[in-house]
Order: C-alpha cells, then structure tokens, then sequence
C-alpha cells in the first residue's frame, strides 16, 4: 500500500573553527517544512544563536517562530532545560513544533558527546563492559531505572545497591 | 564534520476508513530501531505495535522490544499521552522506541489533515490550500499539531 503521508526529520550536530557547536534540525513532511539552527557555545553549552523558518503550509498560528525562536537564546542545555524550553516556546502564543526542535536539537549536542565514550568501548571485552557501565551507574545514579537493561531485575544491576 | 546525525522517518498509511498505520525508522550514528503502529482514527488509541531493534549499546536493549506491547490502549488525544508514552515505552524500555512512537503520534493530526487536503484537491486542484489547512484546524480543536 502506498503511503499517504511522509515525514523526514534529520538533526545534525557540527562542530566549527572557533570551538561552537552548529546544531540544523530540518523537517520536511505533506504540508510542512521547517529549518531550525542553534549554535551552542561549550562549556557551559550556553545557546548563543538560534534562528527558525517556517514553509509550505504550516499553521497560522505559528508565523511567529522566527521571532519566538530567540527567546532562547541565552539558555544553557542543562538541568531543567525541558520545563524552561516548554515555558518560553509554549503557551497559547507558542508553537511546539519549536519545542519540539530545541529540545531535539539539545538532546543532539548530548549525543555528540556521549558517541566517542561509546565508540571507545566498543572492543572491551563483555566482561570489561559489564564492569565499566556498572562503574557508570555508580557514578549517575540518576540513570538507574531509565530503561529495560538499568531496571533492577537487570543483570547488570546485579550487586549494586543502587 | 558531522560528529552526530539522527534521522527520523515516518509514513502512514490508510489500511481501512478506521486506522491509520504508521511505519517509523530512527537511525543515528549510536541507535537505530523502526515500529510499526496502528492507531484507530475515532480516538486516536494505538491498537497494536510492533518493533525492530537494530544496532544498540547494551546487550539487554533486544528486552525493550516486548515492552512495546504496554503502549497498546493509549490515546494520542489524552493528556500527557507523550509523557506516558516515555514513561512507560521510555523508561520501562527503550527510550528511543518512545522517541519513534512520540513522532508518529505526533504527525497524526498531520497526516489525517495531509489525507483530507489531498482528496478536496482532487476535487478542486485549485482549491486555496492555506485557508483550507486553517478552516481543518478551526474545525478540528482537539488536535495537536507537531
């Protein structure tokens, strides 16, 4: 059966010459297309940049993101980054889809970190990995029951007291 | 270069007058997983899901993919059905399974609105799209566009 609708989404993270993060963040479905770009300054990874467009059909409603889009610059991606993106892109006046992007967009800049440890781990041994994330998990608790393998019938949770 | 990439594909397609099926891939340079979903149209509850895991981190990662099967009953009309999906897919599994149906859920609106313009402009090819995508919405308040 063919398809009636298609979306594509991509988010790109970029590192430039004079140490920022270029983050592009693009959609393009039926009746949408949308560009978002942040530049991110390490380390605090204080938003420094960000700009918005909107194309083809999108809601009335949301014209407004390339202006509403600058209310975040100045935010750092951090703690309590979900509540602060979702209070000033939200609201009756917001657009969600801009939430939608920061905090994609932010999640991206996290990944781009996190792929190297990952890759550096990749020819340890079951066992030396076994070892180096229950060494993790000491470290953030935070991440214990996050997901299936970190619930506490895991075997990796096994010994911990966490 | 590029030191990260995410890509997220979503289609949907009309099996019957009553569901929506939903097909969704994410592949990035750490993760990559596809579900497939049906959600009946009448309110927007996800009758059946399934999945693919595909490269992961983890070797206990492949034990998300029965965890799908809880988001079978939610709505994608009620109130934090995004948080709930995260919470019980996300956590309680994989939290990128809960991005793939987070996306899904929200082109819903998108893609039943995509359907509609696409069968009045086989009727009227000239029909103005932009006031026919604001009327939808004005006749549709209980949508979430994303």
């Amino acid at each position: 059966m063919i398809l009636r609708f298609l979306r594509n989404k991509v988010v790109e993270v970029e590192p430039l010459s004079d140490g920022n993060l270029a983050v592009s963040w693009r959609l393009t479905d039926d009746l949408l297309k949308a560009e978002i770009n942040l530049k991110v300054k390490p380390p605090e990874l204080e938003i420094v940049e960000a700009e918005a467009s909107l194309d083809r059909l999108p809601p009335k409603a949301w014209l407004s993101a390339p202006q509403l889009i600058k209310k975040v610059e100045g935010v750092r991606v951090g703690s309590g980054l979900r509540k602060i993106v979702r209070g000033l892109l939200g609201g009756p006046d917001g657009c969600a889809l801009l939430i939608y992007a920061v905090l994609e967009s932010s999640n991206a800049v996290i990944l781009h970190y996190t792929r190297p440890g990952i890759a550096a781990r990749e020819n340890l041994s079951d066992e030396e990995k076994m070892a180096l994330t229950k060494e993790m998990l000491k470290n953030n608790p935070r991440l214990v029951r996050s997901c299936v393998a970190f619930q506490d019938d895991s075997p990796i949770m096994q010994g911990l007291d966490l | 270069m590029i030191t990260f990439n995410r890509s997220q594909v979503i289609g949907a397609e009309f099996p019957d007058d009553k569901t929506i099926r939903f097909n969704g891939t994410q592949e990035d340079h750490i993760y990559a997983m596809e579900i497939n979903m049906d959600v009946r149209i009448a309110d927007a509850e996800i009758i059946a899901i399934n999945g693919v895991i595909k490269r992961y981190t983890n070797f206990m990662c492949p034990e998300a993919v029965p965890v799908l099967q809880t988001a079978v009953g939610i709505s994608l009309r009620e109130d934090g059905w995004d948080r709930r999906v995260m919470r019980e897919i996300g956590r309680k599994g994989c939290e990128h399974f809960a991005e793939i149906v987070i996306e899904c859920g929200r082109c819903l609106d998108q893609a039943l609105m995509s359907k509609d313009l696409s069968v009045a402009l086989e009727k009227d090819p000239n029909l103005d799209q932009e006031q026919f995508i604001q009327t939808w919405i004005e006749e549709h308040p209980d949508i979430q566009l994303g």
